[in-house]
């Protein structure tokens, strides 16, 4: 089925190869999508690394066309499939080369009242029921590593903090005169994984997730939401006999006020979860049971503050997430830390053959340690790189407050942000102390070019970003542990459309922590011992940058990154990248 | 309800959750994981006479304070046959943790005094106790393929080059595994591959376990007496059903192994001295031909119809001479005890 739709789809890009990407065909037919080349080459730097067992550098490359064919087969449905050619660098004649449908979806309305989507969807919920957190040190990244996420975002399919998932989607509204003004719906159910064969005769079980919003706008000020979620499995659709459900309820009010020059936002949100695993008896005839199961609660209370005239945009909240709150649509992390099968650049260093440590670099850079399955249970994270809100503000064990500010003058001569929290554990962890946590975030933009009148972008932008973990108590469980994260950019127009640019990114982590082990069903069995946490990590890139318009451009630009750490060698690479992407 | 009234409500809520925060704590305690190791309840052993032959298990029990590393070692103290076993936990359960008269390798544990050692890992605690074993394990229990008690298998093909030295392609009775015989595989073929082999037919097409579940044990043995260091075994298990196991009668081996069948192998290199009980799942073995699509590679131990025991050694002379160090050097890779078991290795029955 899936080969004859590929031949399908192939033959029609072939019949169609005449017509101008760019034109609107008809009526019934458009294409749009995304083309890339992208060629790299790394380099060892032997000053600091003992290592002739691998190559001196390498390099790969590939191009690559995304194309999204729309078809209207009639003016309220839309069938949309994206074909992938993508060909390796040094392969030719078909060698190397694939092709693949990406995407394929239909969407529609039905009657101008209920609109559906199947297929691939992207969806999002709240921040606790269903939201893909941005990944760690993603924060006010330069537009020099832009292009790295940017490829890493495209290629998992992370679109406005959004999971891709299959499934059938709908949504329809009503509106009232009287009592309330408004009133939504919204309802899906998808497939994360489908039943596969794990060994001859055992096989996983599908799993699920469905879910719907309702929301109404109750006035002119006052918003109401309700969400529900379940993330289970269908055990008859494997040979186990165990199952997860995950069902999550929450409701969020929103209210506002505010005059001609400015408006206050105030959101309340809270709700429950539950997850549990079902044991089905139906072979021996006795009645389900359920086991290890944990109910959490979560709490916010935000309030937003912006100037009209965007001078000034303020938050302040507080915020409550139970240690037992488990939400597998918000935990589930981006970065799979357990990730084994080897890094994309020098997995392995040193003539001892180590395995190389993950550094700042591979996360900017490397899309294979990237996830796009849900989880049932917690992933692991490095709290190294994010200690205080690894799942997002979903992380479970915290309360706290928090802000953020974004300031900037009328003409934007500068842009400042800061972000800040304060956090502790619920409970404690391996002991009734509880970790303390501190968060601070600045950065700032200085557009030279606006306080100088030139025509020309000339920019100078930098952040520092902080995260302080303690905890007191016996010293054997005491925690100390301090991370920093500086970046800077210069951003300079020489002509028209026409940059170069240089960015320093550098990481330290000082002190010591637990890692936390968990089960298979999440239960904590272990508590691994980090005394002497010493990493810095560097990453220095300088190139230049042709802009031939919004979303098409090339880049070329050199880094000279590595590693520092306390107990096992340092590294050093170099890197030369070459992009051209053009959005069609 | 009016704004500020909900604001009023959400305030003390905030201070509730702030004085619902609980003392206890999630996971095993920091202070016992990392802090002085102590014994809580000392090493006793379920039985300090046990028959092994009557399939008895002794069972070993002790508690301490915090998950360690911990590893039982079992002694022989006539045969020097030595059992680990090992765990992570703050409990040895006697009902988890058993002793079922194996050794971890050969030689195999005979009727005698054990000393028994349990030790930790970055703990220089050690406990001590001994037991006698009254009557042996016997390693029966499984699907025989062949002890060679009878001689060269009646069905069996032997095959070897006849133009090499010093063949020992037959059953001898000098230094058997168990029992009385075993069957000689070595010689001198400097100039090829191939020694000979061994094929066996099998039928087990009542078995109900899996690719997982079934493994095939082997005794091998060898020696360091100018050992030829690239000698290997190479085992083929055919399951291939429509073709009898002699079809061509003219021929020096079984016709259940061509390369157009489904056919299994496993590559054992022999670099030790004496016997060692080689055990390996099934489904561990990799498809011969991985490479020809008309080949249906779907293992099913019901369908294995023979097995097929190569020797083989790296030439030193001729158009392949790979390893010239070993030119007149004699292989040796002799075999006994061969049965398939369920569920885990012969040692681990």
């Amino acid at each position: 089925m899936k080969r004859s739709l590929l031949i399908l789809v192939v033959f029609s890009v072939v019949l169609l190869s005449d017509f101008n990407v760019h034109a609107q065909v008809n009526d019934n037919i458009w294409f749009d999508g995304l083309s890339r080349s992208y060629f790299v080459r790394d380099a060892i730097d032997k000053s600091t690394i003992n290592d002739t067992l691998s190559p001196n550098n390498r390099s790969n490359g590939y191009n690559l066309l995304d194309l999204n064919t729309h078809v209207n087969p009639i003016k309220d449905i839309e069938v949309m499939a994206q074909l992938r050619i993508r060909n390796s660098f040094g392969s030719f004649f078909g060698s190397g080369t694939e092709i693949n449908v990406r995407q394929l979806r239909a969407k529609g309305v039905i009657n101008d009242k209920i609109r559906f989507s199947v297929g691939d969807l992207f969806l999002k919920q709240t921040k606790f029921t269903l939201f893909n957190y941005d990944e760690e040190l993603s924060g006010d990244e330069n537009e020099m590593l832009k292009h790295y996420r940017d490829i890493i975002h495209y290629e998992n399919f992370y679109t406005q903090n959004r999971w891709r998932l299959q499934g059938i989607q709908t949504d329809f509204s009503f509106k009232f005169d009287r009592y309330i003004r408004n009133l939504g719906f919204d309802f899906f159910v998808t497939r994360p994984s489908g039943s596969s064969q794990i060994n001859e005769t055992t096989y996983s079980s599908d799993l699920l997730l469905s879910g719907g919003s309702i929301f109404s706008e109750i006035s002119r000020k006052l918003t109401f939401s309700a969400n529900y979620i379940n993330l289970y499995e269908v055990a008859p659709s494997g040979t186990n006999n165990i199952s997860v459900r995950n069902p999550v309820q929450g409701i969020s009010l929103l209210h506002h006020f505010g005059n001609e020059k400015y408006r206050v936002e105030q959101s309340l949100q809270s709700g429950f979860s539950k997850r549990y695993w079902l044991h089905s008896e139906l072979e021996n005839g006795i009645s389900d049971s359920i086991s290890n199961e944990t109910k959490g609660m979560y709490f916010e209370f935000n309030n937003k503050l912006f100037m009209k005239d965007s001078t000034l945009t303020l938050t302040a909240g507080y915020r409550y997430v139970d240690p037992n709150f488990r939400s597998a649509g918000a935990q589930t992390k981006r970065i799979d830390y357990a990730y084994t099968n080897g890094k994309t650049i020098y997995p392995n260093y040193t003539n001892m053959s180590l395995v190389r440590p993950t550094s700042l670099f591979d996360l900017i850079s490397d899309e294979k340690l990237y996830n796009q399955d849900l989880s049932s249970t917690l992933m692991p994270f490095n709290p190294i790189y994010s200690n205080i809100l690894p799942y997002g503000d979903a992380t479970p064990n915290r309360s706290g407050v928090f802000m953020k500010a974004r300031i900037t003058n009328k003409n934007k001569k500068f842009l400042a942000k800061l972000n800040g929290g304060l956090f502790k554990e619920v409970i404690g962890q391996g002991t009734a102390e509880k970790r303390n946590f501190g968060l601070f975030k600045g950065a700032v933009k200085i557009n030279f070019h606006k306080w100088l009148n030139l025509n020309n972008e000339l920019s100078f932008s930098i952040s520092s970003e902080s995260e302080l973990t303690e905890r007191g108590g016996d010293v054997v469980s005491s925690i100390d542990l301090y991370t920093h994260q500086l970046n800077t950019f210069v951003n300079a127009e020489l002509v028209k459309n026409f940059f170069v640019q240089a960015s320093y990114k550098q990481f330290n982590a000082n002190g010591n922590e637990f890692l936390t082990q968990r089960n298979n069903y999440g239960n904590i069995t272990y508590f691994t011992s980090e005394q002497e946490i010493d990493q810095k990590d560097h990453l220095l890139s300088a190139g230049i940058l042709y802009k031939f318009r919004e979303n098409v451009y090339a880049s070329l630009n050199y880094s000279w990154w590595g590693a520092k750490f306390s107990d096992q060698p340092d590294y050093k690479y170099n890197r030369l990248i070459l992009i051209l992407s053009v959005e069609l | 309800m009016k704004i500020k009234t909900k604001l009023i409500l959400s305030l003390i809520m905030l201070l509730f959750l702030h004085s619902c925060t609980k003392e206890e704590f999630e996971g095993p305690s920091i202070d016992i994981l990392y802090g002085d190791f102590e014994l809580i309840e000392p090493l006793t052993l379920t039985s300090k006479n046990p028959n092994f032959s009557n399939n008895e298990k002794v069972g070993f029990s002790c508690e301490f304070n915090k998950p360690v590393e911990w590893k039982i070692t079992i002694l022989g103290l006539s045969t020097n046959a030595k059992r680990e076993i090992t765990g992570l936990s703050n409990i040895i359960d006697p009902n988890e943790t058993k002793w079922n008269g194996a050794p971890s390798q050969l030689p195999f544990f005979q009727e005698e005094v054990c000393a028994i050692e349990l030790t930790f890992e970055n703990e220089t605690d050690t406990l001590r106790d001994t037991l006698t074993i009254n009557s042996s394990k016997t390693f029966d229990d499984g699907i025989w393929v062949e002890n060679f008690e009878d001689g060269t298998p009646s069905e069996g093909i032997v095959y070897y080059n006849s133009s090499g030295g010093g063949m020992t392609f037959t059953v001898a009775n000098d230094d058997p595994l168990l029992g009385n015989s075993y069957f000689k595989m070595g010689g001198r073929v400097n100039w090829d591959w191939a020694l000979g082999s061994l094929d066996l037919p099998i039928n087990i097409n009542n078995v109900s376990q899996s690719s997982n579940e079934i493994y095939i044990n082997i005794g091998i043995l060898s020696d360091l007496v100018d050992l030829h260091s690239g000698q290997f075994i190479n085992i083929l298990i055919s399951e291939e059903t429509d073709t009898p196991f002699n079809d061509n009668p003219n021929n020096n081996a079984s016709d259940l192994f061509e390369s157009t069948m489904e056919v299994y192998k496993m590559k054992v290199p022999v670099d030790w001295d004496g016997w060692q009980m080689k055990s390996f799942k099934y489904s561990d073995f990799e498809p011969l031909s991985p490479n020809d699509p008309n080949i249906n590679f779907n293992m099913n131990p019901n369908d294995i119809s023979a097995i097929r025991i190569a020797c083989q050694a790296c030439p030193s002379a001729g158009v392949q001479e790979n390893c010239p160090e070993n030119f007149g050097k004699d292989v040796r890779t002799d075999i006994d005890h061969i049965i398939f078991t369920s569920n885990s290795s012969l040692l681990d029955q």
